[in-house]
């Protein structure tokens, strides 16, 4: 009887704190949803303004200056919206929103808070001026590179990359090296942010192919080739020969074959060797499929046979890739060619067929 | 007195950002704009009345923009219309598959208004050629 009369109030117990539980969710969510309903209505009017700025319709600055010269406690609710709209365009809009935080004191503030001993208001720093995108600010980010937090760094480079400013690409490479018992920066980071610094560091890459350390050898190579730098071509060619490093020969083989020429065919060819590392023969079969030169087609061919099956299937995709000649050469393979050679052919133009390749190569030769 | 029949164009982009700037922008120069907020309904609108353009996001929920484009292209009543994608997807690859796709045109984000709009302009123009 105790018993049951215990398991009666436990129950009743358990019943009432899910009851409450749900009763304060509820609450909270309503309470939440009348907060940004009422953020909404008292933003609904400088929201107009701000989509005016933003859509480069604002021709006679009225938008602006509204914006400019809201109080500061409508722009703390409305800094969030400008803040989420700086990565979403650019061009002159951009311009207007990097301007209108200037006029409410954030860029000041952020150029402040960029040596705060707080390493997270440090990184938020350079991240809010990586947004806003000001040439200007390349130069205040630039010592965060060396910073002792590997966040920080990691912000500052990748703010650095949206800024987009040159001057700054000989500090990220410098960043990529680990000294002082700090990690340098990963490579893709450091990659990224270059390439988004567009044609004007053509001449530091030069600099950093030269480079003792493998790992800035490698991004330069890497960045070459992403970043269509043809004036690496030639160091890129005795990188993929000479370097001491597999995977800067690795990289400057996928650099040559977005970047190279008809003569980077033979080059590329010569590193198919079979007494060449694994991972080089393939990206090299690999590369000649992005050189697109016709002078490869042969050796691609023979390739088919290799005893190692993923370099020939990379052939056989090459020689998709290539175009009509590639094709003729897998069709000949997979009819007249030996067991491996005619698997590996077949495979690729049955892949080629499913993803409509074939049609399209003979709809176009 | 004639009304002039304004061009239709469906916006679809879950970020309520983007979709309110380019309606705004659209609607400033002269379109009829229809906002959605997924790929479903993308489709719903186009289907429901004529439509000159859609203007897609690629990453939506539900339905992508690359599926919307897709179906579309799929459809002997809307195989024809024309496509714009706008998206955050930069890589040379996503470029590729959404032409490959049938898209018009690729805009990318972080994009330009203004910009957008000449694309428009340029799409429709090509269109009544």
């Amino acid at each position: 009887m105790n018993v049951g009369r215990t398991f009666l109030i436990v129950g009743a117990a358990i019943g009432l704190a899910c009851a409450s539980a749900i009763v304060v969710v509820a609450i909270a969510k309503l309470r939440r949803g009348r907060v940004a309903a009422r953020s909404r209505a008292m933003l609904a009017p400088y929201r107009h303004s701000l989509i005016t700025m933003v859509s480069g319709e604002d021709d006679d600055g009225q938008a602006r200056e509204a914006l400019s010269a809201v109080s500061a406690p409508i722009w703390v609710r409305l800094r969030p919206s400008v803040v989420a709209f700086l990565p979403k365009v650019r061009g002159l809009p951009a311009d207007n929103l990097g301007e209108l935080m200037r006029a409410h004191g954030e860029i000041d503030e952020a150029t402040r808070r960029l040596t705060s001993r707080s390493a997270v208001r440090r990184a938020r720093a350079a991240y809010l001026l990586g947004l806003v995108r000001d040439p200007a600010s390349a130069a205040l980010v630039l010592p965060l590179l060396s910073d002792h937090v590997a966040d920080v760094r990691l912000v500052a480079a990748r703010a650095l990359g949206t800024i987009g400013d040159p001057a700054a690409a000989s500090g990220i490479l410098d960043a990529l090296r680990t000294q002082n018992g700090q990690i340098g920066l990963p490579a893709w980071v450091a990659a990224e942010a270059l390439l988004a610094m567009g044609p004007g560091i053509g001449p530091v890459l030069q600099i950093g192919l030269a480079s003792k350390d493998p790992a800035v050898r490698n991004v330069c190579a890497k960045v070459g080739g992403h970043g269509t730098y043809l004036s690496t071509v030639p160091q890129l060619r005795v990188l993929l020969a000479t370097d001491s490093d597999g995977d800067v020969r690795v990289s400057s083989a996928v650099a040559l074959g977005r970047v190279g020429g008809a003569h980077d065919a033979a080059i590329l060819l010569r590193h198919t060797d079979a007494s060449e590392p694994t991972v080089l023969r393939r990206t090299c079969a690999t590369a000649l499929g992005d050189l697109g030169q016709h002078e490869s087609l042969e050796a691609l061919a023979g390739l088919l046979a290799d005893d190692d099956r993923r370099l020939a299937e990379r052939a056989a995709d090459s020689l998709v890739r290539i175009g009509p000649e590639g094709i003729v050469q897998l069709e000949m393979a997979a009819t007249t060619g030996q067991g491996l050679s005619a698997q590996a052919a077949g495979g690729a133009l049955e892949v080629a067929g499913l993803r409509g390749q074939l049609a399209h190569i003979a709809m176009g030769s | 007195m004639t009304e002039t029949v304004k061009t239709r164009i469906v916006v679809a982009d879950d970020d309520l950002d983007i979709l309110d700037l380019v309606v705004f922008k659209l609607n400033q120069a002269g379109f009829d704009t229809v906002a959605v907020t997924d790929g479903v309904a993308a489709l719903a609108a186009i289907e429901a009345e004529p439509t000159r353009l859609a203007i897609l996001d690629i990453m939506m929920p539900g339905l992508s923009g690359l599926d919307v484009l897709r179906n579309l292209r799929a459809n002997e009543a809307t195989k024809g219309l024309d496509v714009i994608l706008l998206t955050a997807r930069a890589r040379d690859a996503d470029v590729d598959t959404g032409f490959a796709t049938g898209a018009n045109d690729y805009v990318i984000k972080p994009f330009s208004p203004r910009e957008l709009l000449h694309r428009v302009n340029a799409v429709l123009a090509r269109g009544d050629r």
